[in-house]
């Protein structure tokens, strides 16, 4: 059965055009994909991304637990800041790719992909063993609201929640238009923003309360449409399209993620290790259409004539105009930053400009 | 009589208007556009193109994804709407008195149009 989130009236009462997405009935757009993109890169918009998974994970091995999970060091993270990082296989292969919140001491709270919490939880699960840990699945009890965009502080502000001591990638709990919840300094736009975390009872009051509150600001609420245009402009992976259970957070160009001097043990470290000692066979790279065609999720690309590897994630940019796209290659020196390249779309060949990733000026990082 | 009331729509969501025994102009349907959303991208035939009922002559792309057109009927392209080409966003406001696709001399015979249904029909086919 397709599953609803608490804000599900919400959007049917907006006027959502609502797809399935993740064994979820969600809303694809609100009004226009391109709007709602420039609102969020211009003002502010709201999403509901209460499909997620919300996994808290506690008890007294929980940083060593985690630390057996991922690439990134959580013995390193300290109390109320947070981590993008990957849940990796023995072969360096990825899961899925979270956040991991620290809550407190030995107190930790993953938020994971709506299409990966099941897989997630069953290999969290099964490599408990010999670790004094519980692990509470939440996603059912929880709703997720982002608030996006140059002027979610504005409306963080006028809600009377002070940002002042609120830094980029840290979580806190808090109390908003008298309701209790986790407020993190993230999001998957390039912007900067919130993400709400609070009981899904109190999710459709907070819902109306910030879209009250942002009027003046400019919000809009903003569907999965735009989430993902907002995000491959940003050059964030998408699991599923850019990330999968054959691809290594190296080869998907997160080397970034994976700190060299971790000294605890993690699934996939020696693979990892390697990689990163001698080199990947693929890579990741950003891809610029230099005609109106647009590259696609499964297109392949080719190289002097050769195949050489295939798109994963591509659309217009709606903030530049331009084509946009992440594709795998062989790695091979000479596909780099200013070739040529070209992509097979509709039995054609067309050139593609292989360019730097983020497609755009990121602004999300905040002191 | 206006446009809509004219054309008969083909179940992918094309539809045809009979300018003359032989002549018709070919387009999506307001339904179509607005389930794609915002248009980018627009791929149409050169005029002498020959097309069956069925074939895939133009291809379409909204910032989701993207979808081939098809021949409602059996013709040879006569008049394409190259306008929207260079701006197919122009589909969103008005995809008939301006934003028909192309036009076509009709090859086959009449029984063509059979399985066609009138806009009405088909509106009420969508509900």
């Amino acid at each position: 059965m397709v599953k609803q989130t608490y804000l599900h009236d919400k959007h049917i009462a907006l006027g959502a055009k609502m797809v399935d997405f993740a064994g979820w009935h969600m809303p694809v757009q609100y009004t226009s994909i391109i709007e709602e993109h420039k609102t969020v890169r211009e003002n502010a918009g709201l999403f509901d991304v209460s499909h997620m998974g919300e996994v808290f994970v506690c008890g007294k091995d929980a940083t060593d637990f985690l630390n057996k999970l991922v690439p990134q060091d959580i013995a390193k993270l300290d109390y109320e800041k947070a981590v993008y990082c990957q849940l990796t296989k023995e072969n360096g292969g990825i899961v899925d790719d979270l956040i991991i919140y620290k809550l407190g001491i030995e107190r930790y709270l993953i938020i994971c992909n709506a299409s990966r919490v099941d897989e997630d939880i069953n290999r969290i699960a099964n490599l408990k063993n010999g670790f004094d840990v519980e692990i509470d699945n939440q996603s059912h009890n929880y709703s997720l609201l982002a608030l996006q965009g140059p002027k979610a502080v504005d409306i963080m502000k006028k809600m009377g929640y002070d940002i002042q001591n609120q830094q980029s990638f840290t979580i806190k709990p808090a109390k908003i238009a008298g309701i209790k919840l986790l407020v993190s300094r993230t999001g998957y736009t390039g912007e900067d923003g919130f993400e709400l975390l609070v009981e899904n009872e109190k999710a459709q009051y907070l819902w109306d309360k910030i879209l009250e509150q942002g009027q003046e600001f400019g919000i809009k609420p903003i569907g999965l449409g735009a989430r993902d245009t907002l995000r491959l402009e940003a050059a964030l992976h998408l699991y599923g399209n850019d990330l999968d259970e054959d691809t290594t957070p190296i080869e998907a160009g997160l080397s970034w993620s994976v700190p060299k001097d971790k000294v605890a043990d993690y699934s996939g470290k020696e693979v990892i290790t390697e990689q990163i000692s001698r080199g990947v066979s693929k890579k990741l790279i950003g891809l610029e259409m230099l005609n109106r065609n647009i590259a696609r999720h499964g297109y392949e690309v080719y190289f002097n004539g050769e195949k050489v590897g295939y798109v994963t994630s591509g659309c217009v940019s709606p903030s530049t105009g331009k084509n946009i796209a992440l594709a795998y290659v062989n790695n091979n020196k000479e596909i780099c930053t200013g070739s040529c390249v070209q992509v097979m779309i509709r039995e054609k060949l067309h050139d593609a400009l292989v360019v730097k990733r983020p497609f755009i000026q990121k602004r999300n990082r905040v002191k | 009589m206006s446009f809509k009331e004219n054309i008969l729509c083909a179940n992918s969501h094309e539809y045809v208007l009979k300018n003359d025994e032989k002549n018709c102009t070919v387009g999506l349907t307001d339904y179509a556009i607005e389930q794609l959303g915002d248009i980018v991208f627009l791929e149409l035939p050169e005029v002498g193109d020959e097309f069956a009922k069925g074939d895939t002559f133009a291809n379409i792309e909204s910032v989701k994804a993207a979808s081939e057109i098809y021949m409602p009927v059996s013709g040879k392209i006569t008049e394409v709407n190259t306008d929207l080409l260079s701006s197919p966003e122009a589909l969103n406001e008005d995809c008939y008195e301006n934003g028909w696709l192309v036009k076509i001399e009709h090859t086959k015979d009449d029984d063509e149009f059979n399985d066609l249904l009138s806009y009405s029909d088909y509106k009420e086919e969508l509900e």
